[in-house]
């Protein structure tokens, strides 16, 4: 979901940094568990980042919010398991309750050498692409009024707004079509450097700019 | 809050939303500062005089009095005080007609305006997240939800009430009603038709 | 808050509309205690509509999202009352004990037909101005792009897009001033229209419009935008 709570780039309302002197990695059992299985499943289950991403979004705005963070991974990851056919709810609960259902298996889990592997090369999300740039670094360029149902990495306080680039990063994966399993249809990835005044209106610092990553069909050429 | 926590700040309150209204009416009431029968008065307003009949009583009005369409489009203030409609969150109206080309809806995107003399109290779907949001980006979806389908060269305007200005839609009189009295032209005309979510049927 | 969650216009996420055949006016006995209250204790609260809708635009998002209309309601008038002195949290904790306490008379309450009379009257939010308009009907006008912290009427999908005018309506109360009892502050209200493809984009349908009442500080000529 394009709109929704999850983008709050320049939203208000929610106070301070809350800030924990000698953070543990994990708070809490669950979380360690929530993590690790996020990491091991994504590709038994066949399912990228950007579909995980566009789960979560789509969590009613009112419960993302008051969601913690690893609350909202193991909701995704429940509901991915789910999407997938691996398991329905009411063998989730049974198994909660401490009941033991019969569930075959299907597929060959990532072992954990294969595991410690892939943290250690990860996954690249660049592509070769043929087609030549449409931007080059200095162009000015505004990022469309854009406000697709579907998923999307251009954050609403952006929109309508000029700015530079200052970077061209080459293809990557497109996370509008990747999300939604219609293939990765790679584009031209750039860097933008908005003012903050631009974005902000004029009590906003002139020294102060916002950089964005943003993928080319997300932008136009500047009038 | 920061400033009172020497006080029973700590105490918990109820879970019971009723029974905590009612100890604050008590704690009110007991200092001088509400009458409960005012309270009262209030909730007989909305329960049982103010609502969408008045606003329904305004349209059959406008439908079989064309110099009363007229000073309702030119001030629905001052139309619909004619009739006895007015008061909070009513000072100032305004009513916006629906035609063969123009297909009128109203929503407060910000809070929940609504326009209380001539409709009541807002129904909770209009106060709701979904149509605070939806209503001004995808209004002929929000319309189809109703069954309202508007062809697609029809205009749509959203009205979103920001200010102190309340709005009315005017809908389009159904046709072959040309025999029906004001009264029972009245009796067609539905709430949602005056925000705009409904068109009023034969 | 300006940017919080309850400016809600183009949000996604919130699902279909839910709708409720033959819904009453109330669902529970305590939601209309609770509109009585507000009215009835306007007075003594010494409050004014602009900053009760800021007080509960400042909840914590998650907070007001998931509160129900009149709950939100409540809890401000729970909390203003207590701010304000009109009852104290000792005696609150009294009566959820199911304690009673002492009268103690110190105000004079309004009167049911006064009630009535301020129901039917209303209170006009026009204010009369010396300055001459900067918009005319028909001009083009820019809404500015503004993030103030503190409580405004410009809803953000607006801001930065191009409308056109289409009704002056005199002074008005000015909310982003009113809600901080910085004074009235009147300025003057237009209504602008925009085209629905302005706002969201070339996938909107170009025969769509949005009307939004706007106050003139709101507003820039549309040559002069940025």
């Amino acid at each position: 979901m394009t709109n929704s709570v999850h983008d709050m780039g320049g939203m208000h309302g929610f106070g301070v940094v809350e800030h924990e002197d000698s953070e543990p990695v994990f708070q809490e059992e669950w979380q360690r568990k929530t993590f690790g299985l996020m990491m091991t499943s994504l590709g038994t289950l066949q399912v990228n980042l950007d579909h995980v991403r566009s789960r979560m979004e789509s969590e009613a705005p009112a419960t993302y919010l008051s969601l913690g963070y690893y609350d909202k991974w193991f909701l995704t990851l429940e509901k991915l398991a789910i999407d997938k056919g691996v398991i329905n709810r009411d063998d989730l609960t049974k198994l909660a309750m401490g009941e033991d259902v019969q569930l075959d298996r299907e597929v060959d889990p990532i072992p954990a050498e294969g595991m410690l592997a892939f943290i250690a090369t990860g996954a690249t999300a660049a592509r070769q692409i043929e087609t030549p740039a449409s931007f080059k670094v200095g162009d000015q360029v505004r990022a469309k009024t854009l406000n697709p149902s579907g998923h999307t990495r251009l954050p609403r306080y952006v929109r309508g707004h000029i700015g530079t680039v200052i970077a061209d990063q080459g293809g990557q994966i497109y996370p509008d079509s990747n999300a939604t399993f219609s293939g990765e249809g790679p584009e031209r990835l750039y860097t933008v450097q908005f003012q903050a005044t631009e974005l902000w209106g004029k009590d906003a610092n002139p020294k102060d700019t916002v950089c964005i990553d943003l993928w080319e069909p997300y932008l136009e050429a500047a009038p | 809050m920061p400033h009172d926590s020497h006080d029973h700040d700590h105490t918990e309150p109820p879970s019971d939303l009723a029974l905590r209204v009612k100890a604050l009416e008590t704690a009110l009431t007991r200092k001088g500062y509400v009458d409960p029968a005012a309270v009262d008065a209030v909730v007989d307003t909305f329960e049982t005089k103010v609502g969408p009949r008045n606003g329904a009583a305004v349209v059959a009005k406008a439908w079989t009095d064309p110099e009363f369409k007229q000073r309702l489009l030119d001030d629905a203030s001052a139309a619909c005080t004619e009739l006895g409609f007015s008061g909070q969150q009513g000072e100032q109206l305004k009513a916006v007609e629906n035609t063969d080309d123009v297909h009128n809806m109203v929503v407060c995107t910000l809070c929940s305006c609504y326009p209380w003399p001539v409709l009541g109290l807002p129904p909770s779907w209009y106060k709701s997240h979904a149509y605070r949001s939806r209503a001004v980006i995808e209004p002929r979806a929000v319309l189809e939800e109703f069954g309202v389908s508007i062809p697609e060269d029809k205009e749509v305007r959203v009205w979103d009430s920001t200010a102190e200005l309340r709005y009315l839609v005017l809908p389009a009189r159904p046709a072959d009603t040309d025999d029906l009295s004001e009264e029972a032209l009245a009796e067609l005309v539905t709430r949602d038709a005056m925000i705009g979510t409904g068109v009023v049927q034969a | 808050m300006t940017n919080s969650v309850h400016d809600m216009g183009g949000m996604h996420g919130f699902g279909p509309i839910p709708r409720e055949d033959n819904e009453p006016v109330f669902h529970e006995p305590w939601e209309g205690r609770v509109l009585g209250l507000m009215m009835t204790t306007g007075a003594h609260l010494k409050g004014n509509i602009d900053n009760t809708r800021s007080q509960s635009e400042m909840l914590p998002p998650a907070t007001y999202l998931s509160l129900a209309y009149y709950e939100r309601w409540f809890l401000r008038l729970e909390r203003v009352c207590k701010e304000k002195g009109l009852v104290s949290a000792d005696d609150l904790a009294t009566l959820w004990a199911g304690q009673d306490i002492a009268e103690d008379l110190v105000a004079e309450p309004i009167a049911p037909d006064d009630m009535r009379r301020m129901f039917a009257n209303g209170r006009s939010y026009n204010r009369q101005l010396n300055t001459s308009a900067l918009f005319t009907v028909g001009e083009t006008v820019c809404a500015k792009n503004m993030n103030p912290k503190g409580h405004t009427r410009l809803p953000r999908y607006a801001r930065g897009k191009i409308g056109v005018v289409t009704a002056e309506h005199g002074g008005q109360i000015f909310p982003d001033t009113n809600a901080t009892f910085s004074g009235e502050g009147p300025e003057r209200l237009y209504t602008v229209r925009f085209q629905a493809t302005d706002l969201w984009g070339p996938n909107a349908n170009p025969k769509d419009t949005v009307f939004i009442d706007l106050w003139e500080p709101y507003l820039e000529a549309a040559d002069t935008a940025s």
